[in-house]
């Protein structure tokens, strides 16, 4: 039974993490309709710049992580603006959009990989192999931090679509494109805007990625499958639904990993992925999918 | 003409019309068959069979290997290419056909001493088996959600084979390497390649003239409208997922044999799978051609890079930006862009 509280507090606190690396990608997905498989490569960008940090400066990954998401913002914008912006009028706007973030995808891991090599990092702050220990229970510390920080950002994150007229905008246009052009969203800025947003969301949780898995840049393709998961069982742009996916998974994957083994735990989200497709291609809170 | 005329209902005015119809179909299928450059191809064919008389006069393996390497992603592209170009599904996670064909030869030849080159049809038939399954399963959404579901099936069969043990863990299947002297050792797989190439050259031509083909590009525009003209979807995109399962399937069993072994981590990357569709869209995505102009381009350009820089990860940077720049310019591709501007020699148009 305490066995099972541990593995239940361990998946809750990756949960956290997980839900945030998801959540611009899912925030992308429901204003643009762009899958972006770049999604995770840009978080494993946002853990390189703050490895950097620490590793040249010594800073704090979650002091870095500012400093992560302001980085891949701009390098959202600039995505944006040079790569998608002019597929919005395309046809075929769905399946252009995802093979161009494919290609993106890997000109940033081929990048990542030429400058950085493909070793394994991991950042160490100094509470990295710490862990609070309750009784018969532990919360390993790192875990513990980034999963509270992650709560955070999300909790804002829905403060402030929820309450600025921005975020307003933002949830309109995820609901129809067309009517809030018509109601004066400006659709064109709002596009850019969550765009380069969702590259900061992966940015922050980048720099808690740092410390909280081994990173290395072809971890990006085992990523991208991991996040759709979460995405996918929560229904496509649907950021609550996410979240609450990335939350079951988490756990599932938990207990899968402790009584079956570490291998089976990252294949947990892969067949998870399998079976929604197969019984509920819409996910959780999705809207049914046209000709399924 | 009134409804209650009795002539409308009559059989025989049926049939006709029945029959009016599908010579049409036909005939729309069948477009443009006459004034083919059959010449060019046959020609082409030749050439590439002469190439291993190379070997008399001097030592042409590395030519040899690349003529076959370059086979094997014609194939592999142009397979891909039934699915990803005339059905518009875009599998990022092909290359599992391309595992499961090698893992299946390469048992095969480590345990019963069968050579690959007999194998390899049987190990196409079991990977478009595998197709017929997994398209069932992922064939159900279309879009994003196909994308993502093919990624995250080359995840699970990276993780399975990487996993288990009786067919080598991540270390792989080593398979007995070929009796013949350095000199001869690569021309049976060459002409192997060149065979499978061929073949899958000629049946992602023969579906685009088809009624089969039709179907499938009827389906790639708008899968319910399709659906109400009376095209069974369902079984026209499983064949077709089948059909290039099959042909990828073939590729990975004799280049198993041909390498001489068999890893996880070179027939289940996803840079395999990024290949053939980068052939494929730089060639022109549904073109019949487009796909052997892609893969000879590609493999060229790699070749260059690997030459000056010799660097692997620059492969994948080189890869991205040539994908990249290829949709932001001409997404349609070379033979798909000269096609439309009307410039397209008549030795590359087979559409």
């Amino acid at each position: 039974m305490t066995n099972a509280i541990q593995v239940l507090i361990l998946g809750i606190t990756l949960g956290g993490v997980f839900a945030l690396m998801a959540s611009g990608l899912t925030l992308i997905f429901g204003v643009m309709r762009i899958v972006n498989l770049a999604h995770p490569i840009m978080i494993i960008w946002g853990a390189f710049v703050a490895y950097w940090l620490f590793k040249l400066y010594g800073v704090d990954p979650i002091i870095s992580m500012p400093i992560a998401a302001a980085f891949m913002f701009v390098v959202g914008l600039v995505l944006y603006k040079v790569v998608y912006a002019k597929e919005a009028a395309s046809a075929k706007y769905s399946e252009m959009t995802v093979l161009l973030t494919f290609a993106v995808a890997l000109v940033l891991d081929g990048a990542a990989s030429t400058a950085f090599s493909n070793t394994q990092r991991v950042t160490s702050p100094f509470y990295a192999t710490d862990a609070f220990i309750f009784g018969p229970i532990f919360i390993p510390t790192a875990q513990l931090y980034a999963g509270i920080v992650s709560i955070i950002l999300i909790g804002g994150l829905f403060i402030f679509l929820q309450f600025t007229r921005t975020g307003y905008a933002i949830r309109a246009t995820t609901q129809n494109r067309t009517a809030a052009g018509l109601l004066g969203v400006n659709v064109a800025f709002i596009s850019l805007l969550t765009f380069a947003m969702g590259s900061a969301l992966a940015g922050a949780s980048g720099a808690l990625v740092s410390f909280v898995f081994s990173f290395y840049p072809a971890k990006h393709w085992e990523w991208i499958a991991v996040l759709m998961s979460l995405v996918v069982l929560g229904g496509m742009g649907k950021l609550h639904g996410t979240i609450i996916g990335a939350f079951v998974l988490s756990i599932i994957a938990a207990f899968v990993g402790t009584y079956a083994g570490a291998t089976w735990s990252t294949i947990t989200f892969f067949l998870a992925l399998f079976v929604i497709l197969l019984v509920r291609p819409q996910g959780l809170f999705g809207d049914p999918i046209e000709g399924s | 003409m009134s409804l209650t005329s009795p002539d409308a209902t009559s059989p025989d005015k049926v049939d006709d019309v029945v029959a009016a119809r599908r010579a049409y179909n036909e005939g729309l299928a069948a477009t443009k068959r006459e004034d083919r450059s059959w010449g060019f191809a046959i020609g082409f064919v030749i050439l590439m069979a002469a190439l291993p008389l190379l070997q008399f006069n001097w030592n042409a393996n590395y030519i040899l290997h690349m003529a076959l390497y370059t086979f094997m992603y014609i194939a592999m592209s142009s397979a891909w290419n039934i699915v990803g170009g005339y059905t518009g599904y875009i599998s990022l996670g092909h290359n599992v056909f391309f595992g499961i064909g090698g893992y299946i030869s390469g048992m095969l030849l480590a345990g019963a001493g069968i050579s690959t080159l007999i194998t390899a049809p049987l190990a196409g038939l079991i990977a478009a088996i595998c197709g017929v399954f997994v398209g069932l399963i992922t064939l159900r959404v279309r879009g994003p959600s196909f994308i993502i579901s093919s990624i995250a099936l080359l995840m699970i069969v990276r993780i399975l084979f990487d996993n288990w043990d009786y067919i080598g863990g991540s270390n792989g299947l080593s398979v007995p390497v070929t009796s013949l002297s350095a000199q001869w050792a690569k021309i049976p797989y060459f002409y192997a390649m060149l065979v499978i190439a061929i073949v899958t050259v000629i049946a992602s031509y023969k579906i685009k003239h088809s009624k089969f083909g039709l179907g499938l590009r009827a389906l790639s525009q708008d899968e319910v409208k399709a659906e109400s003209a009376g095209i069974d979807t369902v079984t026209y995109k499983v064949m077709a997922f089948a059909i290039s399962a099959f042909f990828v399937g073939m590729c990975g069993a004799i280049w198993g044999e041909y390498l001489s072994y068999i890893r996880p981590n070179i027939f289940l990357i996803i840079l395999v799978a990024a290949n053939m569709v980068l052939m494929c869209i730089i060639g022109g995505k549904g073109t019949v051609t487009g796909p052997i102009v892609g893969s000879i381009l590609i493999i060229f350009f790699n070749e260059a890079v690997v030459w000056q820089l010799g660097f692997s990860a620059i492969n994948i940077l080189g890869t991205g930006i040539v994908m990249l720049l290829t949709l932001m310019l001409f997404p349609l591709g070379i033979v798909g862009t000269l096609a439309k501007k009307g410039h397209l020699p008549r030795f590359l148009d087979w559409d």
